[in-house]
């Protein structure tokens, strides 16, 4: 996709080189057999693609319109769809040389992916992590460490997503020699943002197949819930020249339209440059970078991939958002009519799916991506639930000697 | 760049090495930051670096991130900076401003190289605004517009066929950090800055201005070798929130 509004690279003069020959080596991987068959080995033999695409058929039947399809990317090796770019930026981190991956991480899924690549690969890993993300997303961070990564906690700023990709960028330019950053959505200097959605795009090609053999056309709607974009954009991509299928992205709506509320830049988006690339950004007047929230550490970002935010200007993909408890219900209803358990981010495309279901004709199709399995957000749950008997768990977990 | 530019009369002076001291607009805060220049000026500093704080500043270390956070926090406002660089300004010595791009883009990139015209600076550093990115194009066309330079920020290991490219737009000074890397760290100055110096120099055929870890008077005497303009900024703002004389600290480093 030719990108001209938005993107770019906003970087200090010492990341040119590195850049440029990022670029490069992704261009020449693309066209190189050996980097392609290596690829789709690792996708399949390693991380276990492609996913299952699950018919949600008693949600479908309760919800009453649309028949219900679960794109479940929490099939993946490492519970979530961010492998794919970390397996693809791991062979061009090699390819280059680089001795080391570093990451930045909200939700932990993208740390984890990280950590589980450079175990793979045989590469030191370093992944930067905001302190409140830490707080709600302890279980990842024990993980990173037992995949041998180290965890740097982020304590300045918001101590979120956006924090942890300051620092990495900081580390990596003081470390451009040995380390690759693995940038973990579809955001940042060129050439992250094509780079993670050519890698990504797998997950819609997928659909597309899926669907083709199981109802032999093209759903209505592909939903995905966005924060930066990564699973959005891997969905949407084979789509886009499909005009009859809507894409829909679902933001963080969180807990109300006020700023620090929220992560929804269709509620308050605005055009600036941050973190290496332009699009649409949570920002004051004067252009410093608005505090978010959301339940979900992994959407809890002022920034959109700027692909995406030129879709959804165009016309091409819409915006909308689901609330902190939205979510959480989502999540619940999917768990107890599928057996899904989803992670708290993609719960979010879940929260759309219910609204739009019923208003849907039951000839049409509705794709839903599950970016992650829920296995993390355990603690969130127990929380959001008030589950007491699990808080004596933990209080007795605590005890025991 | 003209040639009554305060800045272009003090590098034709051949007064070496020169002393760019930097500071933050609005910290430690709003009302302190006049005399904050003061002391640098008092304690010998040839040219100011005044830093307008933003969120999330991607070239600069934990001193200057969390300064910048605490001036925004204690509500700094570009307005502000304004009113600060007008008073700076008053002080006699020529003024850079420094921030990052997206502050700079929303108040309207033209309209924000005219207001610090209107203020009295000389010059205006974007460390994370490309010259060939719409931006930069904006930024350098109104830099001629109004005879304000855009001070290009390179670092050892940008290969000659860019540094080529960015003299073609370059006025004023070449930024040179002393290393790959953010501000405030302990720097070396290694032979590779050495070599990266005198390439920098013979491509831009301007000054050059070595900063980034720049703490002692013996970095300084270190840096003079290679360096026209010597920049210190971590330091100053260190001794800021200690409560130390910033103009000893000055006097110190440029005696």
């Amino acid at each position: 996709m030719k990108n001209s509004k938005y993107g770019g690279a906003y970087v200090p003069e010492m990341l040119w080189e590195t850049l440029k020959e990022l670029t490069a080596a992704f261009e020449s991987a693309k066209n190189d057999p050996a980097f392609q068959k290596e690829f789709q080995d690792l996708l399949k033999n390693y991380s276990g693609r492609p996913t299952t695409l699950i018919f949600a058929e008693r949600a479908t039947a309760d919800l009453g319109g649309a028949k219900i399809y679960l794109k479940n990317e929490g099939a993946n090796l490492s519970g979530a769809h961010k492998i794919t770019h970390c397996l693809g930026q791991g062979l061009l981190a090699k390819r280059l040389g680089k001795k080391m991956l570093i990451a930045e991480t909200g939700a932990g899924q993208h740390g984890v992916a990280t950590a589980t690549v450079a175990a793979r690969l045989g590469l030191e890993c370093i992944v930067f992590m905001g302190t409140e993300d830490i707080r709600r997303q302890r279980p990842n961070v024990f993980l990173m460490e037992r995949l041998g990564a180290k965890v740097v906690p982020v304590e300045y700023g918001s101590k979120t997503l956006k924090d942890a990709v300051n620092e990495a960028l900081k580390f990596w330019m003081e470390h451009l020699a040995e380390a690759h950053y693995c940038i973990g959505s579809v955001l940042g200097p060129s050439p992250y943002p094509e780079m993670n959605r050519y890698f990504q795009s797998v997950i819609g090609r997928e659909i597309r197949a899926q669907l083709q053999e199981r109802e032999g056309k093209l759903p209505s709607a592909v939903l995905a819930c966005v924060g930066g974009g990564s699973n959005a954009m891997g969905s949407f991509d084979d789509f886009i020249g499909e005009k009859s299928v809507r894409l829909i992205g679902v933001e963080a709506g969180g807990i109300g339209k006020n700023v620090g509320e929220h992560a929804s830049r269709k509620i308050a988006g605005v055009p600036g440059i941050f973190q290496g690339y332009k699009s649409l950004f949570l920002q004051t007047d004067e252009g410093q970078i608005a505090p978010t929230h959301s339940i979900s550490a992994g959407l809890d970002y002022p920034g959109i991939g700027p692909e995406l935010a030129e879709l959804y200007e165009s016309g091409r993909v819409e915006l909308t958002y689901a609330t902190d408890a939205e979510a959480v219900d989502a999540a619940d209803f999917f768990a107890k009519h599928e057996g899904v358990i989803s992670a708290l981010e993609s719960a979010h495309a879940l929260a759309e799916v219910r609204k739009m279901a019923p208003k849907m004709g039951r000839d049409e199709i509705i794709v839903a991506t599950l970016s992650g399995r829920g296995d993390k957000d355990l603690f969130n749950f127990a929380r959001a639930f008030k589950d007491e008997s699990f808080k004596q768990f933990l209080k007795d977990e605590y005890e025991r000697k | 760049m003209s040639e009554n530019n305060a800045l272009e009369i003090l590098l034709k002076s051949g007064k070496r090495p020169l002393f760019m001291a930097h500071m933050i607009a609005g910290y430690p805060s709003t009302a302190e930051s006049e005399k904050v220049a003061a002391a640098l000026v008092q304690g010998g500093a040839d040219i100011i670096e005044l830093q307008i704080p933003f969120s999330d500043p991607m070239a600069d270390g934990p001193t200057i991130a969390v300064a910048s956070e605490d001036a925004l926090k204690a509500g700094a406002t570009v307005a502000d900076s304004l009113e600060i660089l007008k008073k700076v300004v008053g002080l006699g010595k020529p003024v850079a401003v420094m921030s990052y791009t997206n502050p700079v883009f929303r108040f309207g990139i033209a309209k924000f190289v005219e207001a610090i015209k209107a203020a009295g600076a000389t010059a205006i550093i974007v460390p994370d605004c490309p010259f060939d990115t719409e931006e930069g194009k904006a930024l350098l066309a109104a830099g001629k517009e109004n005879d304000i330079c855009i001070i290009p920020v390179v670092s050892p290991g940008v290969p000659e066929e860019r540094l080529q490219e960015l003299a073609k737009d370059a006025c004023g000074f070449v930024y040179c950090t002393s290393r790959q890397g953010i501000t405030g760290a302990t720097s070396k100055f290694s032979n590779d800055l050495a070599d990266f110096a005198s390439t920098a120099k013979r491509i831009f055929n301007l000054p050059l201005a070595v900063g980034f870890g720049v703490k002692s008077k013996a970095d300084v005497q270190s840096l003079s070798k290679i360096a026209d303009i010597i920049i210190a900024g971590s330091v100053f703002v260190n001794a800021i929130k200690r409560g130390e004389n910033v103009e000893q600290l000055a006097r110190d480093l440029t005696s």
